[in-house]
């Protein structure tokens, strides 16, 4: 790290940036109500007003320039109006564009003036053929790249005026034109990337910088530009721009910002992907040990053992970071879904772990959540009394399970989402459409969650042997049990609870039971389409659900009592004393999991004194690689010592830059609810 | 007692086992699995596995969470909390366990063996640790040929007779042997044996010409001087190609589960006391040294 980074790393740690900060609370929507003005109309609106309002700001030795200084957005509608579209449409999340991922580089590479012009293009042939709705798309676009130029204008002229002759250069240039240097690639994806949140959208993803700014990184290696010291020095400033403004993004808690980074993966030939630049950003992420961006590491069979450990070195860092996916399960999965295989191969990773196309796809990977203990609570007050073998009740399960899919499915509809027409603009095909991306792109697949997968197996496991093959245990007996959520019934709790049968054991008829489930999830989302055309696609994922579906049963035959959670994603329930990570991955790479591949990760946790050796890493490695050696779709591996969580939770203010990971993102301990943070303590943890 | 009388306490053709761990990474090389046998004859006053000192079941109870129900304490008739005390199968946080559970060698190796592909894949294998795995010759021997040709470590603290110790170094692919004191009397005080059978073991596999591991558990004030580490590096120098010296400072946490068996702690260094932890006695004879 160097002494500029070392400075603008302290920057960041102290928040002093903040000072340029200001609340802008402009009554927007008012204006906007009384003008009658369509949604598009107030976004580009809200766009101009807030980068007119930013203030050019660059920070002493800054070499990437931008930076917020207007906190909020103000909203473009009143509450009453918000209101009225919430009751006449299905709203995800906070209405807007979100999770998805942006087409960077071809923009980077062409630059905004060749951009506008195709747009403006456009808009003359719309007005040509009377298209009203492209007119105001397109001239929507237009005035907000106009107003990107502006505040890019501003920041040339501070640039200038303070001496910095470098920074004024650069934005001579980008965006308007395309960029031809390392350094000027960066600025300009920041530009793009800050243009995005101000425009509203949120979980604005990063994608595959580590391939697309590879030929400008080479170039300038190649060209003597840079040499590999410098080029880092770039990056690490680069990293640290995800920071700055992160905390005024929206998200479920602070840190649930969706800046993923993809790194490596295969190429269409099979070669791997894994690069220099690669390498040297999982080697920015281990020195700053920050939370943005998050990083997640694309392997598969072919994948050499040293970019395990190379990402073991970062696992060590205890950021939850990369998360693994394995491009073996991932792109098959993906093209099984009517994905074009290049586009398959392209894939990058959402907010969380779901799998989603740059550029083509406006896929909404969260949009719900099936829970599959309440398909087998279900089952067990309707239809275990009336079973004459496991196969019997099973089968009613999977029925269950199909009819819960179109359920969830059929609730879905009228959807709306606030127009982006910056974000369009990254958008394949939305220019030569003329339509805005909300209104959907190449691909718009829904995906599916499937929360709480064992404890619903662990609960049919239990009944396979108590009731159907041992017979010890009367189906109203269990049925009883659960509605007093084993009060009075505490031999049985702890044989259901602690029993050997559990999901995570690596036991055959165990894991078969998971493989049945997650065969069934597919099975019963294959035929269903959603009201643009788009499939469903069914995860292993638990996003925040393995709370709140945890609330809509009882207790359950897998020994969980009433109140108590499911696991997050792809995991061991729980308190189910597994033999180890060993049985953990057995299980857990046994179903056909490019059937499911939504995405949602096998969670993980070891002791950090597991990393402290470099012999015990390098096994930690080989242990990654055999997961997805076998098959393994994604794989989420935290170094974390209990001792210490406890400590933080008693002494926060001790603790302030302790991270860990909750379910698809990393976040800063102390920060999180108690409720997440109980979670995080009492995951399954592995000591060796 | 013999580790013959003590087998036959551990029950008649069985053997016991108080643990399993999956991928124990300072076992051996590559992914292992490692399986603790119960029993031990020596008793080191800084044992932090006390489970694995008797050859019989033991009940294990965690204090914290008990919601003082008594649900424990009524009669069960299952056989396994017979000899405990305590219903262990009704605790509804789960705060009671037997430590100790005898099993067949066949059906332990079945159990282990559930992971073989894994560990294989992983360029390991298993590691047989304990208490003393040892103190269970036949148990032990019958169990090693279930696993063949898995790679197979033992960790032995070296106190055993020379044809059981022979056999089982010729069984093993690894042998990691503890060696705790050089000097007889600090021995017998640290750990109730004398150490005469464990340096002739010593001198067996060193004349074997396998290669093996010496550990050294490290514990102030006791055995962490330069005195000490000198002479079991010049013990060692003669065979310094095949071997390796791995030093265990000692667990702050060594004393956690002696409340668990009802027991109490009486550590030998206070618990502040970090040990002195030098490899240059090693270093300086060239035998390839480290700190796990």
């Amino acid at each position: 790290m160097t002494e500029i980074i070392r400075k603008l790393y302290a920057q960041i740690l102290t928040k002093s940036h903040h000072r340029y900060r200001r609340e802008w609370n402009e009554d927007l929507a008012s204006d906007y109500c009384a003008g009658r003005m369509k949604p598009l109309e107030r976004v580009a609106r809200r766009f101009c007003a807030v980068l007119a309002a930013e203030k050019a700001i660059i920070l002493d030795g800054e070499r990437i320039s931008l930076i917020r200084t207007v906190e909020r957005l103000p909203p473009i509608f009143t509450p009453e109006e918000w209101r009225d579209i919430k009751d006449h449409h299905f709203i995800h999340e906070l209405g807007c564009v979100c999770n998805i991922s942006p087409d960077y580089a071809s923009t980077i590479s062409r630059g905004l003036d060749v951009r506008r012009t195709e747009a403006l293009l456009r808009l003359e042939s719309c007005r040509a053929s009377g298209d009203d709705e492209g007119i105001l798309f397109l001239e929507s676009m237009i005035m907000e790249i106009d107003a990107l130029f502006g505040l890019c204008e501003r920041y040339r002229v501070e640039a200038s005026r303070i001496g910095r002759e470098d920074i004024a250069e650069i934005f001579a240039k980008v965006p308007r034109k395309g960029a031809s240097t390392f350094r000027e690639a960066l600025q300009f994806f920041r530009i793009l990337h800050f243009a995005l949140w101000c425009e509203g959208e949120y979980h604005n993803t990063i994608g595959r910088l580590d391939q697309y700014l590879f030929p400008y990184f080479q170039a300038d290696i190649a060209e003597g530009r840079l040499d590999e010291e410098a080029a880092f020095d770039l990056l690490e400033e680069f990293f640290l721009s995800f920071n700055r403004d992160s905390d005024l993004y929206p998200g479920v808690q602070q840190g649930d910002n969706g800046q993923s980074l993809v790194l490596g993966g295969m190429a269409e030939d099979g070669s791997e992907c894994f690069n220099l630049l690669s390498e040297l950003c999982l080697r920015a992420s281990r020195e700053f040990k920050l939370i943005d961006p998050k990083v997640n590491l694309r392997v598969a069979s072919a994948s050499s053992l040293r970019v395990y450990e190379l990402g073991t070195e970062l696992t060590k860092e205890g950021l939850g970071f990369p998360q693994y996916s394995n491009d073996d399960v991932v792109v098959p999965g993906l093209a099984d879904l009517g994905y074009a295989p290049e586009d398959a191969r392209n894939y990058v990773v959402a907010a969380c772990w779901e799998f989603i196309i740059p550029g083509k796809g406006m896929d909404i990977p969260n949009i719900a959540a099936l829970s599959f203990p309440k398909v087998v609570d279900a089952c067990v007050r309707r239809d275990l009394v009336g079973a004459a073998s496991f196969a019997d009740f099973l089968a009613a399960v999977k029925r269950e399970l199909g009819r819960e899919c179109a359920r969830l499915a059929g609730g879905i509809r009228d959807l709306w989402m606030i127009p982006a027409p910056f974000m369009s603009l990254l958008m394949d095909g939305c220019v030569s459409r003329a339509r805005d991306v909300s209104l959907g792109a190449k691909y718009n697949n829904y995906g599916f969650h499937g929360v709480g997968l064992s404890t619903a197996v662990d609960s049919l496991a239990a009944i396979r042997e108590l009731v159907f093959e041992k017979g010890e245990l009367g189906t109203r007996d269990l049925i009883a049990a659960l509605d007093d959520d084993f009060v009075g019934h505490e031999e049985l709790l702890n044989t259901l609870r602690y029993g050997s049968l559990k999901m995570g054991n690596g036991d055959p008829e165990v894991d078969a039971v998971a493989a049945e489930l997650l065969d069934a999830f597919a099975d019963g989302t294959k035929e269903l389409r959603n009201e643009r055309g788009g499939r469903i696609r069914p995860g292993t994922g638990s996003a925040m659900y393995y709370l709140w579906s945890s609330r809509e049963i009882g207790a359950s035959p897998d020994g969980r009592r009433k109140g108590e959670w499911f696991s997050a994603n792809f995991s061991p329930s729980l308190f189910a004393r597994v033999s180890g990570p060993l049985s953990v991955i057995k299980s857990f790479s046994s179903p056909r999991l490019s059937r499911v591949i939504n995405g949602g990760p096998l969670t993980m946790e070891f002791h950090s004194t597991l990393f402290q050796d470099a012999e015990s890493q390098a096994k930690i490695a080989r242990l990654v690689k055999i997961f997805i050696d076998r098959g393994g779709h994604q794989l989420q591996l935290n170094a974390v010592n209990r001792d210490v969580l406890m400590d933080a939770q008693a002494h926060p203010e001790r603790y302030g830059n302790l991270i860990v990971r909750v379910w698809g993102w990393s976040a800063y301990f102390v920060e999180l609810d108690r409720e997440f943070q109980d979670h995080v303590i009492r995951r399954q943890e592995y000591v060796g | 007692m013999s580790a013959d009388s003590a087998r036959k306490r551990a029950g008649g053709g069985r053997g016991i086992i108080f643990d399993l761990r999956e991928m124990t990474t300072h076992d051996g090389p590559g992914i292992r699995t490692t399986v603790f046998f119960k029993g031990c004859l020596l008793r080191c006053l800084w044992c932090h596995n006390p489970e694995g000192i008797a050859f019989e079941p033991e009940l294990m109870v965690r204090s914290k969470g008990c919601a003082h129900c008594g649900l424990c304490a009524r009669p069960c008739g299952h056989p396994e909390c017979a000899e405990l005390g305590r219903c262990v199968r009704i605790c509804p946080s789960g705060l009671l366990r037997a430590a100790g559970e005898r099993v067949r060698a066949d059906e332990l190796a079945e159990r282990l063996l559930k992971t073989a592909d894994i560990v294989e894949e992983g360029g390991g294998g298993f590691t047989i640790s304990g208490g003393e795995p040892l103190a269970q010759p036949a148990f032990l021997f019958e169990l090693m040929e279930l696993l063949k040709p898995n790679h197979l470590a033992i960790e032995t603290s070296g106190f055993a007779s020379p044809e059981v110790f022979e056999r089982a170094i010729a069984l093993a692919d690894l042998v990691m042997l503890d060696l705790k004191h050089m000097d007889p009397k600090e021995h017998a005080r640290g750990t109730g044996v004398e150490n005469a059978p464990i340096l002739a073991n010593l001198e067996r596999i060193m004349a074997s010409g396998r290669r093996f591991v010496a550990r050294i558990p490290l514990i102030p004030g006791f055995n962490d001087s330069e005195g000490n580490m000198r002479a079991v590096a010049e013990r060692l120098a003669p065979a310094k190609s095949r071997l390796r010296v791995e030093l265990l400072p000692c667990n702050p946490l060594a004393g956690a589960k002696y409340p668990m068996l009802g027991r109490r702690y009486e550590s030998i260094y206070p618990p502040e006391a970090a040990p002195r932890v030098d490899l240059s006695s090693f270093d300086s004879l060239g035998i390839e040294a480290l700190v796990l």
